[in-house]
């Protein structure tokens, strides 16, 4: 098999690079070790979020929010996305004076997208969260949308421009030959000139066969939904200094997240869950919203998800090779990048360069530090 | 209840987590409490019962009624609801009994109210002596014509009695007859039956085919097609057509399973004595694969012997030794189990749905129509069907929908069963208060965790 | 038509099935409650709206959820009845609006 450009990893970085190529007339080939949005984009809290992002992704993430609100169209699919905002709320006047100095930041950046609102305007816009929250930040714009249609919209538009999806076909080894990268995979050799790594908690493994090495460690970050609920929150809900991150669906359905983490065994493929830990995020839940001591849970489950040490993604040119290149590690924020990080990437695979300042996160930004 | 008295005999106690009220489980549910005032027209089988739990009962094992467990780990960690309230066990051999639930009948209008399964009659008759009046029996298998004839008995007036058995099932099942001779007492008491429902006088309709409820609202009977069109007033229809291993808790737990062709159903692969892919976890009864109440008692039996050897309490040959009589009794029973799925194997047209808006998955409403278009975006596998669609997300965990997703992906894909797999199940196994679980601490040792 | 069997005294407690008092026998299922009362929808269908009522008996299916007590989601089929207990059909669907 042939192809101009191999992606390796069909979840939602994997599936918006294949489209944005597709769509400029490449011939695409994406290979899935198991099957499209199987792994952290298929089973994420689904959160669409630019509120409270790192500074080096925010031009990044601004631009991804102004695509998502257009990606129905553009992919002619349902993704789900809903902008219903995104409060962070505020438990105490710490909470307020840390929103204080983000918001300094912010501003001094020119940035606009998020604001401080008052307790009244909190409990107007959550009329069910407990009495002594303080305020918090909302984001208009954000919202959410539901991960697996998504992932799977890019996919369903990349093959409609031509891509070719092979899902349960592995990456075993890759080769440089003369201009084309050789890859060997489960289902035979492909030759491709480029190749993007979009393998996600496999990435560094892809990475370390392009030649290039990078500190990605992978983890399982663990989710909780309820059973539907009576309609009580339209925003999405995060809180500024805890653990808590949740969101009622339109179905009714109550997802609560919050970053607590379970176990991760890659090898196996899998992720066991850390009961504790989960129940130390319903306490919260009911103590932010007393109602959910109603709530019934209905499912709980964990992702395969990777990190980088620092929390920011890998998205640029490999350095020790030519013709590869790299999106990944996006550190449990990455559902939202998307739709950018697909034209960051097919910009990258076409002409060497991107419209975004990408210093931030090349893959070598550890290689120069001296340990 | 087998199990936990075997290991009793030898001196060990075990800890036995029942969801029911009682001992008995489903088959022998309520027989030491029944309401009904004569419990015998349940038959002599039912009947026995009460010997297993008065012995169990007296036995040394720790018995927790309501103590539903949502949780078991490959790690021996139980996790239960009992009395409003998480408890954790740590064990170090686990045996695994949850039983079997009924194959799903996906016949058009099976959502409405009054469509109910032969298994619900049984169970609504022993725990709370209450029957439906008048109502439509539909389906196959020797439970759909042991509730009938219990009904009969107890002078309950039925509608009638809609058997979906394709005719061409006694041919097939033919050759399998002598080598179930040996089960031949269990063939009689199913022939008996029969002949009691006719003596009774319900009408009784064979070859059955094309069912649907009518009904708008609420069910109002049932319309099929036995020498021509057929319809029965009637507003309560129980539907039967045979019994699978309810696979939840050993899914959840990521053991191994494969499909039998024979039942059509996913099993728990295991060793003679219930030993799973898990070493410290054995499974059995109709949980790992269907073998009637007989030989679950003789699959607890083995296991518990497995367990005692695994514990150090007497060698292997030993555990073989006791175990031989036992063993040949299961593969006898097995043979006969081979005729009854031949014989009562349901129509592929009743298993998996034939027309375009008949609900699959009840708790997210997903009708066969949504499945095909999922498929057709790209849906393979059941799990993507499930993020595509949300068949099977919804509180059943797929119980309902979970064997027809497997069954049409097959058919669509022309894979045997076993390639395309079926969920990826998780805890918790049931509906989790959130204020409940919010209460769990950590881990807190008690009720002495063994077995 | 559902009916009991029933031919002894049993201890009757009293419960509320949406807003009745129904008399029944104690330790019997919460479902019984419903279906002897005939009152036999247990839960509205979560898009359509439509009416479900029981249909395993055992805990498996999830149909006969309904509100015991103000808590949604509780099997009618596995819980038992209690003196004074509230019970009521299951109206939650996906446009339903908190209180």
């Amino acid at each position: 098999m042939n192809a101009d450009v191999l992606i390796v990893g069909g979840g939602i970085q994997g599936c918006a690079t294949a489209y944005q190529l597709a769509r400029r007339g490449v011939s695409v080939l994406v290979v899935e070790k198991d099957y499209i949005a199987r792994h952290a984009s298929g089973v994420n809290a689904g959160g669409v979020r630019l509120i409270g992002r790192d500074l080096a992704e925010v031009p990044l993430s601004r631009q991804s929010m102004r695509m998502w609100h257009t990606l129905d169209e553009e992919l002619e699919a349902d993704t789900g996305f809903r902008a219903k905002g995104l409060i962070n709320i505020a438990a105490d006047d710490a909470d307020i004076a840390a929103l204080n100095d983000r918001q300094q930041k912010m501003q001094a950046l020119g940035y606009d997208h998020e604001r401080i609102i008052s307790r009244d305007e909190l409990r107007e816009r959550l009329p069910f969260v407990d009495p002594t929250c303080v305020g918090g930040a909302m984001s208009e714009l954000d919202g959410y949308a539901i991960p697996y249609k998504a992932t799977n919209a890019f996919r369903l538009a990349a093959e409609r421009h031509g891509a070719t999806f092979l899902e349960g076909t592995e990456l075993a080894g890759l080769r440089r030959i003369g201009e084309a990268w050789l890859a060997a995979t489960s289902r035979g050799d492909i030759s491709a000139g480029t190749i993007v790594n979009c393998a996600g908690a496999w990435a560094d493994r892809v990475a370390a066969m392009i030649g290039d090495n990078v500190p990605l460690s992978h983890a399982a970050p663990m989710l909780m939904i309820t059973a539907r609920m009576p309609h009580f929150a339209s925003p999405v809900v995060g809180a500024v200094s805890r653990q808590l991150s949740f969101k009622q669906f339109e179905n009714g359905t109550v997802l609560i997240g919050g970053g607590a983490k379970g176990f991760a065994d890659r090898a196996a493929n899998r992720t066991r869950l850390d009961y504790a830990k989960l129940a130390q995020a319903s306490r919260t839940a009911i103590e932010f919203f007393p109602i959910m001591a109603k709530a019934s849970i209905n499912r709980m489950w964990a992702g395969l998800e990777a990190y980088m040490p620092d929390n920011l993604p890998v998205i640029g040119p490999a350095v020790n090779a030519d013709r590869a290149f790299h999106a990944f590690g996006f550190s449990a924020h990455g559902f939202q990048m998307g739709p950018v990080v697909g034209k960051v990437m097919a910009d990258l695979v076409l002409t060497g360069a991107s419209d975004f300042d990408l210093s931030a996160f090349r893959i070598d930004r550890y290689d120069r530090k001296v340990l | 209840m087998s199990a936990a008295l075997t290991l009793s005999e030898h001196g060990r106690s075990a800890l036995v987590l029942d969801r029911g009220v009682a001992p008995g489980g489903q088959i022998f549910r309520s027989v030491s409490t029944s309401p009904l005032p004569d419990r015998t027209a349940l038959g002599p089988d039912y009947a026995a019962g009460a010997e297993l739990v008065s012995a169990y009962t007296n036995s040394r094992a720790k018995h927790v009624a309501g103590a539903d467990v949502w949780h078991i780990g490959e790690d021996g960690r139980i996790l239960y609801s009992h009395e409003g309230t998480t408890k954790q066990v740590e064990a170090r051999e686990i045996l695994i009994c949850p039983g079997a639930i009924e194959r799903p009948m996906p016949i058009r209008g099976w959502t409405l109210p009054g469509v109910m399964t032969a298994g619900a009659a049984q169970v609504m008759l022993k725990s709370d002596a209450m029957v439906a009046e008048n109502a439509v029996f539909a389906g196959s298998g020797p439970l759909l014509y042991l509730i009938v004839a219990q009904y009969l008995r107890l002078g309950v007036k039925v509608a009638g009695l809609v058997d979906t058995t394709p005719a061409e099932n006694y041919l097939k099942a033919a050759p399998l007859l002598p080598a179930a001779l040996g089960g031949f007492g269990l063939l009689r008491k199913g022939l008996a039956l029969l002949s009691e429902i006719r003596r009774a006088g319900v009408p009784v309709y064979r070859n059955a085919t094309d069912l649907a409820i009518l009904g708008d609202q609420r069910a109002e009977g049932l319309v099929f097609t036995s020498d021509g069109r057929q319809e029965i007033k009637a507003d309560t229809v129980f539907l039967h057509h045979g019994v699978l291993p309810n696979p939840n808790m050993t899914r959840a737990l990521g053991l191994a399973h494969h499909w039998n062709e024979d039942q059509l159903a996913w099993h728990v692969t295991k060793d003679a004595f219930g030993q799973s892919s898990l070493p410290h976890v054995s499974v059995a009864g109709d949980g790992g694969g269907i073998v009637g109440a007989d030989g679950a008692r003789h699959e607890g039996t083995l296991a518990a012997m497995n367990v005692l050897t695994r514990l150090g309490h007497f060698a292997s040959d030993q555990r073989d030794r006791l175990a031989k009589p036992r063993l040949a009794q299961l593969r006898r029973l097995a043979r006969f189990r081979r005729f009854i799925d031949r014989l009562y194997q349901p129509r592929p047209a009743l298993r998996l749905p034939q027309d375009s808006e008949t609900v699959v998955c009840r708790c997210e409403e997903q009708r066969l129509s949504d499945l095909r278009q999922g498929f057709e975006e790209g849906a393979r596998d059941p799990n993507a069907l499930k993020s595509r669609t949300r068949c099977g997300m919804g509180p059943c965990q797929g119980r309902q929908c979970g064997p027809i997703v497997s069954g049409l992906l097959a058919k669509w894909q022309d894979l045997p069963v076993q390639d395309v797999g079926y969920y990826r199940l998780r805890s918790p196994q049931k509906l989790l208060s959130l204020e409940e679980f919010s209460q769990f601490q950590t881990v807190v040792p008690d009720e002495g965790g063994t077995k | 038509m559902f009916r009991s069997l029933r031919t002894d005294n049993p201890e009757l407690v009293r419960v509320s099935v949406n807003g009745h008092a129904v008399e029944i026998a104690s330790g019997q299922s919460v479902w019984s409650a419903l279906a002897l009362s005939g009152q036999t929808t247990t839960r509205k269908a979560a898009l359509s709206g439509e009416d479900r009522s029981a249909y395993c008996a055992m805990g498996v299916c999830f149909e006969c959820m309904v509100e015991i007590d103000g808590i949604p989601n509780q099997q009618a089929c596995l819980r038992r009845v209690a003196d004074g207990m509230t019970i009521a059909t299951q109206t939650i669907t996906e446009t339903s609006v908190a209180k």
